[in-house]
C-alpha cells in the first residue's frame, strides 16, 4: 500500500469541465525530470520560477499532445514545498487527459483528493492554525474517499473485473502452489498451459480498457441518479432539474425503459444526472432490462435521489427500495405536492437522508431540492469534483496498469524464465486490480490453493 | 531482586526446544549471563514431530538463521542423514535446502553445543510463574518455590501451555508424547491479561522399521552432492540413507470413513483448529473424496534406530483403526506401530500482544518465541528464538531492538506478520509470503545478514574473515565476467551481458577466467553470481518499492499515540491500531483493513503532534 507521501503525484488543479486553461501540477522528487521528460529537454533546462513554453510529447511515439506553458518551483519554494512543476494546458478534458497519461507513464502517481495539501503542510508549509482547519477538511474527505471506494468496490466496472480477476487469482495460485509445494502431489503448469491462462486475462482488461475512451472518462464529473418505483413522477423531476424535455413522460408505468443521461450545472459543478427506469419485480423482458441497467447506474452513481408519490400511501416497492437504498440514498424526495397529501413528512422508511417536498410539475420545491443537494455535494467542497474524475481516470490507468504487467508475464513465459520471475508480474497486475475491486492477499491465495490441492504431510 | 532469589541472570529461558536454544545461545554469546530452564534437560532439541529440517521456504528460514549467527544449520549439517535441496527444477530464487536428521544425534549435538557456551546455565526446573514488579519482569518462580532473578525473560513454551492429547476416545495432558505439560504457567500468563487462542497440530505414528518392506515403495535417494545448510558446513561426513514412498489406497480410505466418528477431529472433541497445510489423514479423505491415493514418505529417525516416521499420515484415529490404517498400505501390511500418531491441543499467545522486537507491550522485558506465538516448524521457531535472544540481550543492555525488514528476510516476513496480522492457525513460512522473493535466496543469505551477526557478536572472527573472502572473490569473479568478450550470433559482448539471456549458463564461459580466480571458484558462489546477473532486471524493478517499504519503516509511531481522537479513521480501523500499536508506518499499512486515506490522516495527526511538542519546547 502507498503510504502517499514519499512518490512523486500529478493532477489536474483546475475545475473540471470546458475552461481556457486547465493546469496540471507535479510534486515530488521526481517532478522536474517527469517535465522534461514529456517536453522533451533537459532537466536544467527547466529553471526555478521561470515559465516557458514548450510541446508536450508522449516520450515514446513523439506525438505532441499540447502546447504548455510550463513552470518549475524548486523546493522548497512551492506550493508543496516538493520540487514542483505546472504544465498549463489548453482546457478541453480530453487534451489534459492525455498529458495527465503520459505524465504517469512516466511515473508520477495520480493524487489522491487533497493530497498536495496534505504533502504542503507535512513538509512544514503550513501553519498550525491553517494545519487544523486541512485537518478538518482531509478527514471530512477521509469518509468521503471511503464511499468512493464502497462505491467502486459495488460497481459495474468492479462486477465486470471480477471474472478477469477470478482467472489471474486462480493462475497465482497454480503456479504457487507448484512452487510452495512441489514436495507434494502439485502438478506444474506447462508453459503452454500457462500462455493458455494467459490468453483470456489479457484480452477482458484489453477490451475493458478499450471501452474507457468512449465511456464515462469523457463525461467527467459528479453523476446524480433520480430513482424510485415506477409512476411517482422521476422523468417530471428530472426534466425541471435538467431544465429540458427529453425523457418520455407517460401515464402508463415503465415508459422510461433505459437510463437517461443529460449534463447540467448544479451552482457551477457540472453534473451528470440520470433518470433511470422505475424499479419493480417485472416479467416484461425489455423492461426487465432496463431494470438490470437500472441497478449498475446506481452502483456507479455519487448520489441519489430517492423519490416518492406524496399523494398515495407508500407502496410495497416503495419500502423495498428504501430498504435497498438506506445507505446510499442522499436524499428523499416527496412528488406531487400540487395534489392532496397521503405520505407523513417524517418517519418514512429506514432512510436518514433529508425529506424535500416538491412539485415536479409546478417546479414548487425544487430551488429547496437542489440547495439540499448542493450542501450534501458541499461537505468536502471540492474533493467531489477531483473525487469523481479521480475515480473513473483512475480506473483507466490501474487497468492500464495490470495490463502492462501481464503482458511482461506473458513475455517472460515466452522466454522460459522460471515460475517465480513470471508470478512477479502477475502479483504486478493483481495488486493494481486489487486497488479498484477490494484485496486479494495472500491468504486468499494460499486458501484457494489448500482448497485445491490435498498438501501438507 | 537479590535478596529473596535463589540465583540472579541477565536472560531467563524458559524451554529447551528449538527456539529456547537459539535465544539462549544468541543471548549468552552477546556477553550476557543466560540460564535455560528446561522441564527436562536430556529431550533439548527434540523433534518432537518429523524428523527432518528445512524445505522449501524453511530452508531459507535456516540459511538465514545461520548466516546471522544462529545454531540450527550447524547441528542439522553434523547430524542428517539425507541432504535434498528442493525446488531444483524452478528458479534459484526458490532452492530450497531439506535434511533428514537423525533425531537422537540433533538432540545430543545440540546439548553439546549448548555446553560449550560459557555464559549459558542449562537448569531443569518447571516454572510455574513469571514475576514481575511495575510492569517490568523480575524473573520466574521454579515449581518447589526457589525464586530466580531475570531481567529479561524470553518465554518459548511450544506446545507445553495446557497441552491436551488426543489418541482416539482417550485423551490426556500432555506437553509432548509422555512428557508433563505446563498447566501454572498458563494460568500465570493468562493471569497477565494477554489475549490468547487454542491450536491443535498432530503427528503420524511411527513403525518399527524391521516390519516394513521396503521393497515394496519407491525408494528416494539424497542428493549425491549434499547441500549443507551452514555457511561454515564445508562437507558432510556422515552417512547418508534413503527414504521411502508408499501410497494409500481405497482400502485405506475406506477404514478412515468406517471409523470418522472414532477421530476426536470429527467427533467434535477438537475444536480448536490445525492447520491446512499439515492436514490430517482424516481431512485428506474427507476433503478430497475423489483422490484415489496420497502419497505417503516412510522417515528413518535416525542411524541407531529401526524406528520409522510416517509422514503424511498424521492422525488421532484409535490405535487399532491407526494399525488397521498402516497395514492396509502395500509394503506395510505387517508393520508393527511403536507409538501410535496423536493430536495435541495447546493454548498461544496472541502474536499482536508483540512488538517486532518479540517483547510483550503488557510486560516489560518478557519475550515470547516459537509455538506460544502461533507459529509451526522447527525453523519458524528457530528464528523466533534467535531474534527474541538478541532483542532480550540489547533490552538488558538499554539498546534498541533488532528488527529485519521483509525485504531484509523470511525471518522479517514471519515476525511482522505474527506481530501485524496475528494468526488463526499455525502460521508455517511459504516462499509466497515474500514480495520480494527473488532478492531473498539461500545463496544470498550471508550477504544479507551475516555483516550484522557479525555486528552482534554472534558470527565469529574466523566466519566473519571467511565471509569477507568470500565477498572478494565474487567481485573478481563479477569483474572478469564484464571484461571478458564473448561471440554471439550479433557479435562479440560481455560474458556478463551474454549471462542475462536465457541460453547461457556460466560455466561456458569459466575456461576464459584469469587462472587464478578459475582455481578458486566454487559452485555455489557462481551460482550466486551468475543468479544476480540474470535477475538483475527484476531485482532493479523491485528496488523502487523496497525503498518506499524502508522509508516507511523509518517513519517511527509513538507507541502512545491516541487513535481514539482522530475522527476521520473508521472504529474498526481505531479499533485495530490501539490493539497493534504499529511502531512505523509501515508496520501500520499493512494491517488488515488499512487504507491509504486512513494512513494519510495518521500522518498529519502524527505531525500535528510533533508540531505541538515543538512548539511546547
Amino acid at each position: 500500500m502507498p503510504t502517499l507521501i514519499d512518490d512523486t503525484i500529478a493532477a489536474i488543479a483546475t475545475p473540471m469541465g470546458r475552461s481556457g486553461i486547465g493546469v496540471i501540477r507535479l510534486s515530488g522528487e521526481d517532478a522536474r525530470r517527469i517535465a522534461a521528460t514529456v517536453c522533451g529537454c533537459g532537466s536544467n533546462s527547466l529553471r526555478d520560477r521561470a515559465t516557458s513554453l514548450r510541446r508536450v510529447r508522449h516520450p515514446r511515439t513523439r506525438e505532441v499532445l499540447d502546447q504548455a506553458m510550463v513552470t518549475y518551483f524548486r523546493a522548497p519554494r512551492s506550493y508543496t514545498a516538493e520540487d514542483v512543476v505546472e504544465l498549463g494546458c489548453h482546457g478541453s478534458p480530453v487534451v489534459l487527459e492525455s498529458v495527465m497519461a503520459v505524465l504517469l507513464e512516466c511515473g508520477a502517481r495520480l493524487a489522491t483528493p487533497g493530497e498536495f495539501t496534505l504533502r504542503a503542510f507535512l513538509r512544514g508549509r503550513i501553519d498550525l492554525v491553517q494545519a487544523e482547519a486541512i485537518r478538518d477538511l482531509i478527514e471530512a474527505k477521509t469518509l468521503f474517499q471511503a464511499r468512493v471506494a464502497r462505491q467502486q468496490a459495488e460497481g459495474s466496472l468492479s462486477r465486470r473485473l471480477k471474472p478477469i480477476k477470478e482467472l489471474l487469482v486462480r493462475l497465482i495460485s497454480l503456479l504457487e502452489a507448484g512452487i510452495d509445494f512441489a514436495d507434494d502431489d502439485v502438478p506444474v503448469l506447462a508453459e503452454e498451459a500457462i500462455q493458455e491462462q494467459l490468453e483470456p486475462l489479457v484480452a477482458g482488461l484489453q477490451q475493458l480498457k478499450a471501452g474507457f475512451g468512449r465511456g464515462r472518462l469523457l463525461s467527467a464529473g459528479l453523476t446524480v441518479a433520480v430513482v424510485g418505483r415506477t409512476n411517482v413522477g422521476k422523468s417530471t423531476l428530472f426534466n425541471t432539474l435538467v431544465n429540458q424535455e427529453r425523457a418520455i413522460v407517460n401515464e402508463s408505468p415503465g415508459t422510461t425503459r433505459d437510463v437517461v443521461a443529460e449534463e447540467a450545472q448544479l451552482g457551477g459543478i457540472p453534473v451528470r444526472w440520470l433518470d433511470t427506469a422505475g424499479i419493480r419485480s417485472s416479467m416484461d423482458p425489455v423492461e426487465r432490462i432496463g431494470i438490470d441497467k437500472t441497478r449498475e447506474v446506481l452502483a456507479d452513481a455519487d448520489r441519489l435521489l430517492l423519490v416518492l408519490d406524496g399523494s398515495v400511501d407508500l407502496a410495497d416497492e416503495d419500502r423495498r427500495l428504501l430498504e435497498e437504498l438506506k445507505q446510499q440514498a442522499c436524499c428523499l424526495v416527496i412528488n406531487k405536492i400540487d395534489l392532496p397529501q397521503r405520505l407523513p413528512g417524517e418517519g418514512i422508511g429506514p432512510v436518514e437522508a433529508p425529506v424535500v417536498r416538491v412539485s415536479a410539475l409546478t417546479g414548487e420545491g425544487v430551488e429547496t431540492l437542489k440547495q439540499v443537494l448542493l450542501e450534501d455535494l458541499g461537505q468536502g467542497k471540492v474533493t467531489q469534483q477531483e473525487g469523481a474524475l479521480v475515480t473513473n481516470f483512475r480506473q483507466q490507468e490501474r487497468i492500464g496498469a495490470a495490463l502492462k504487467a501481464l503482458k511482461r508475464a506473458v513475455g517472460a513465459v515466452e522466454q522460459g524464465l522460471p515460475h517465480e520471475v513470471i508470478l512477479l508480474d502477475l502479483h504486478g497486475a493483481l495488486s493494481s486490480l486489487n486497488e479498484l475491486t477490494g484485496e486479494t492477499g495472500i491468504e486468499d491465495i494460499l486458501g484457494r490453493i489448500f482448497q485445491t490441492f490435498c498438501v501438507g504431510k | 531482586m537479590g535478596n529473596s532469589t535463589f540465583q540472579d541472570h541477565d536472560v531467563v529461558v524458559i524451554g529447551g526446544g528449538h527456539a529456547g536454544v537459539e535465544a539462549a545461545v544468541a543471548a549468552a554469546r552477546m556477553g550476557l549471563d543466560t540460564a535455560l530452564y528446561t522441564m527436562n534437560a536430556d529431550l533439548i532439541a527434540q523433534m518432537s514431530c518429523n524428523p527432518a529440517i528445512g524445505g522449501i521456504a524453511k530452508g531459507h528460514l535456516v540459511r538465514e538463521l545461520d548466516a546471522m549467527g544462529g545454531v540450527m544449520g550447524e547441528v542439522i549439517d553434523r547430524t542428517g542423514i539425507q541432504f535434498r535441496l528442493l525446488n531444483r527444477s524452478r528458479g534459484p530464487a526458490v532452492w530450497s535446502p531439506r535434511a533428514q536428521a537423525d533425531k537422537q544425534r540433533y538432540r545430543v549435538a545440540m546439548r553439546r553445543l549448548l555446553e560449550g557456551e560459557a555464559r549459558l546455565g542449562i537448569k531443569q526446573a518447571e516454572v510455574v510463574e513469571i514475576l514481575r514488579e511495575n510492569g517490568q519482569v523480575t524473573g520466574v518462580e521454579l515449581a518447589d518455590g526457589r525464586r530466580v532473578g531475570a531481567r529479561a525473560v524470553v518465554l518459548t513454551t511450544g506446545t507445553f501451555l495446557n497441552g491436551l492429547i488426543h489418541i482416539g476416545e482417550r485423551k490426556s495432558a500432555a506437553g509432548r508424547s509422555g512428557e508433563s505439560p505446563s498447566v501454572p504457567l498458563a494460568e500465570s500468563i493468562k493471569g497477565m491479561g494477554f489475549g490468547w487462542g487454542r491450536m491443535k497440530t498432530g503427528t503420524p505414528p511411527r513403525l518399527d522399521g524391521r516390519t516394513i518392506d521396503f521393497g515394496l515403495a519407491e525408494e528416494q535417494k539424497g542428493d549425491e552432492h549434499p547441500t549443507p545448510f551452514s555457511f561454515r558446513t564445508k562437507e558432510i561426513r556422515q552417512p547418508q540413507v534413503a527414504c521411502y514412498i508408499a501410497y494409500s489406497n481405497d482400502r485405506t480410505h475406506q477404514v478412515v470413513r468406517e471409523n470418522l466418528s472414532r477421530s476426536p477431529l470429527y467427533s467434535g472433541r477438537i475444536q480448536s483448529i490445525g492447520p491446512r497445510y499439515c492436514p490430517s489423514f482424516e481431512d485428506k479423505v474427507v476433503k478430497f473424496p475423489e483422490r484415489p491415493r496420497h502419497q505417503i514418505f516412510l522417515e528413518p529417525e535416525g542411524l541407531s534406530t529401526n524406528e520409522i516416521y510416517v509422514n503424511g499420515l498424521s492422525t488421532s484415529m484409535p490405535p487399532g483403526v491407526q494399525m488397521e490404517m498402516v497395514r492396509s498400505i502395500r509394503g506395510l501390511e505387517e508393520a508393527e506401530l511403536i507409538r501410535p500418531g496423536y493430536a495435541i491441543e495447546y493454548d498461544y499467545v496472541d502474536p499482536r500482544e508483540l512488538f517486532p522486537s518479540l517483547q510483550t507491550k503488557r510486560v516489560a522485558g518478557l519475550f515470547h518465541a516459537g509455538q506460544i506465538n502461533g507459529t509451526t516448524g522447527y525453523e519458524e521457531a528457530a528464528c523466533q528464538g534467535l531474534m527474541a535472544g538478541i532483542n532480550a540481550a540489547r533490552w538488558v543492555r538499554g539498546e534498541e531492538p533488532v528488527v529485519l525488514g521483509r525485504d531484509e528476510a523470511y525471518i522479517g516476513i514471519l515476525i511482522d506478520d505474527l506481530v501485524t496480522k496475528g494468526t488463526d492457525e499455525p502460521y508455517r513460512m511459504f516462499t509466497s509470503r515474500a514480495e520480494f522473493r527473488l532478492q531473498l535466496r539461500i545463496d544470498n543469505a550471508d550477504r544479507r545478514l551475516t555483516p550484522l551477526g557479525g555486528k552482534l557478536g554472534l558470527v565469529g572472527a574466523e566466519a566473519l574473515a571467511e565471509y569477507e573472502s568470500k565477498q572478494k572473490r565474487m567481485e573478481r569473479l563479477r569483474d572478469s565476467l564484464k571484461e571478458l568478450r564473448v561471440r554471439v550470433e550479433s557479435g562479440r559482448i560481455s560474458a556478463r551481458e551474454a549471462l542475462k539471456r536465457t541460453e547461457f549458463r556460466i560455466e561456458q564461459f569459466v575456461s576464459g577466467l584469469p587462472g587464478g580466480l578459475r582455481t578458486d571458484l566454487n559452485p555455489e558462489e557462481m551460482r550466486s553470481v551468475e543468479t544476480e546477473i540474470k535477475y538483475e532486471g527484476y531485482l532493479r524493478q523491485q528496488r523502487a518499492d523496497i525503498e518506499k517499504m524502508r522509508r516507511a519503516s523509518s517513519r517511527v509511531l509513538p507507541v502512545d499515540f491516541e487513535y481514539g481522537n482522530i475522527a476521520g479513521l473508521s472504529r474498526e480501523i481505531v479499533e485495530k491500531l490501539s490493539r497493534i500499536r504499529p511502531v512505523t508506518i509501515g508496520q501500520a499499512s499493512r494491517i488488515p483493513g488499512m487504507t491509504p486515506a486512513a494512513l494519510s490522516i495518521i500522518h498529519v495527526h502524527l505531525e500535528l503532534e510533533r508540531r505541538k511538542k515543538e512548539a511546547r519546547a
